[in-house]
């Protein structure tokens, strides 16, 4: 039985940096990783070179951006795991040639050519999303959610969450030491019990709290929508970007037409 | 049995994502096709945005305080591992349980913040995907295990603990093998896993995971139930609170 915790999160540890990237407003590099990213994903299997081309555009902003390397390969390394699991499944399959037979086991080079191109897609897309949460703060990502038109009540909720996460872990953890101490989990079919109890009880915990929050919010002159934060000017600097990267994701499709 | 309370935050967020990922179904980015993408976000995006005009007719000035704190509480109690039968750990999705507290569109807009919050902040589930993995927990997950969950409550009794205990159980094992059926059958469509492998596998893990999310749902459940009845979505109407105010 593992329980963990989660510390006050920072994990903008490169959100300080004086360079280029940094100097774009948060909703240019939201966009731009958007759309590279989108670019990678529906690339056809197998379009090795338009990948490529990806990373050389990922590999510029990495080193623009000045991002702790050690950072993010650690990251990579534990958010690979899952896509690994996945991944074997994808080789086993009919079509094209047969390269290697085991019993009904079969690696053929179909089943090669999406477990290669599954892998790249979401590798690239790992490290993409992992320049943009290393060198972008949690706030400045949901500010730019909502210049980007998501609904503010849905960016109001999601700020409030990440509010909370960590309050209500903490509380828990509480909880959890407290049956520890009692002695209450040392028998397994108990665990269930104790912790479902747990739950519970945080859930009654947690609607208290939220009254509690909301009061506290009228009181401080709430009305419906929390106010609006003074906007990061766009730059010429933004557009441009912008505009580069539509036009490298559109050149990276099309090197297999020409 | 150690409490691991691992203070750096780096590694503390890498252990998450260890932990949890394995054992959820989020899709990563790359697995699934574009038809198969555009299809989940047009669900999804239909979905959250009923859902949030629904959630903030009932809940108006308190919708961002609740649902904040609610969807942090999911996310809390998706970290907790316990014991399944069987032998391993597994931990809870949640989906049902959240729909049956808070009623199926506050369930489901707190069951997709999770997975916002998730996919963004810590790549757990990619960002293309986010459709599909909403559409599997958020849909089917909870908005399905709360319609499973009132039937089957409703049959056996509406204000009996019985029937809470019985409709929660049933529907949070079905949500659970369903979403990833869900997940297997996006998998085998976008051609990246064969269909029956995608099955085999997914299903097949699931029917065990479905197990323990249905025992931890339902001590949750019988828990608020003897403390604080007045706090389900649909309240018994007879009260039965050992808690004399």
């Amino acid at each position: 039985m593992v329980l963990l915790h989660i510390g006050a999160f920072h994990l903008d540890i490169d959100s300080q940096h004086q360079t280029f990237w940094h100097s774009l407003t948060p909703q240019t590099r939201l966009l731009c990783a958007m759309l590279l990213l989108l670019a990678i994903v529906v690339t056809p299997n197998g379009h090795w070179l338009t990948w490529g081309v990806y990373a050389i555009a990922i590999l510029a902003v990495l080193l623009v951006s000045k991002i702790t390397l050690v950072v993010l390969i650690q990251r990579l390394a534990v958010e690979f795991g899952f896509v690994g699991v996945i991944l074997l499944g994808t080789l086993f399959r009919e079509g094209g040639e047969v390269l290697w037979e085991w019993g009904v086991l079969k690696v053929t080079t179909t089943g090669l050519t999406i477990l290669g191109s599954v892998t790249l897609k979401s590798l690239l897309s790992l490290i993409l999303l992992n320049i943009l949460t290393l060198t972008t703060s949690i706030p400045a990502l949901l500010q730019a959610l909502v210049i980007l038109k998501m609904p503010p009540l849905l960016v109001a909720i999601l700020a409030s969450m990440y509010r909370y996460i960590d309050v209500l872990i903490a509380e828990f953890n509480s909880m959890y030491r407290a049956a520890v101490s009692r002695n209450l989990l040392n028998h397994r079919r108990w665990q269930r019990l104790v912790l479902g109890n747990a739950i519970g009880s945080l859930f009654i915990r947690t609607y208290e709290r939220g009254e509690r929050v909301h009061q506290a919010m009228l009181a401080r002159g709430y009305q419906g929508l929390p106010p609006i934060q003074k906007l990061p000017t766009v730059r010429q600097r933004d557009v441009v970007i912008l505009t580069l990267t539509l036009l490298f994701a559109l050149f990276g499709q099309i090197i297999y037409f020409i | 049995m150690v409490l691991s309370r691992i203070s750096a935050e780096l590694l503390s967020r890498d252990w998450y994502c260890l932990i949890h990922s394995y054992l959820a179904m989020h899709i990563p980015d790359g697995f699934l096709n574009l038809p198969v993408i555009i299809m989940t976000w047009i669900i999804t995006i239909g979905l959250i945005a009923v859902a949030l005009n629904k959630v903030e007719a009932e809940y108006q000035d308190r919708t961002v305080s609740l649902m904040g704190v609610c969807a942090a509480f999911i996310f809390a109690a998706q970290m907790i591992n316990f014991p399944i039968p069987g032998g391993t750990s597994g931990h809870l999705l949640g989906g049902t349980l959240a729909g049956v507290l808070l009623g199926p569109w506050a369930g489901t807009l707190v069951m997709s913040t999770v997975f916002i919050v998730q996919g963004v902040v810590f790549q757990d589930g990619g960002i293309t995907v986010m459709g599909a993995n909403i559409f599997n927990m958020g849909l089917i997950g909870t908005f399905g295990g709360y319609y499973l969950f009132s039937a089957i409550r409703n049959q056996v009794g509406k204000n009996k603990l019985s029937g809470m205990v019985t409709g929660t159980a049933i529907a949070a094992w079905f949500s659970v093998v369903i979403a990833a059926t869900a997940c297997a059958i996006e998998l085998g469509l976008s051609g990246t896993v064969p269909l029956p492998i995608a099955l085999a596998a997914m299903t097949g893990w699931h029917i065990l995971i479905g197990i323990g999310e249905a025992l931890i749902s339902t001590v949750t459940v019988t828990f608020i139930w003897r403390t604080r009845p007045d706090l389900f979505y649909h309240p018994p109407v007879k009260s039965k609170s050992r808690i004399q105010n």
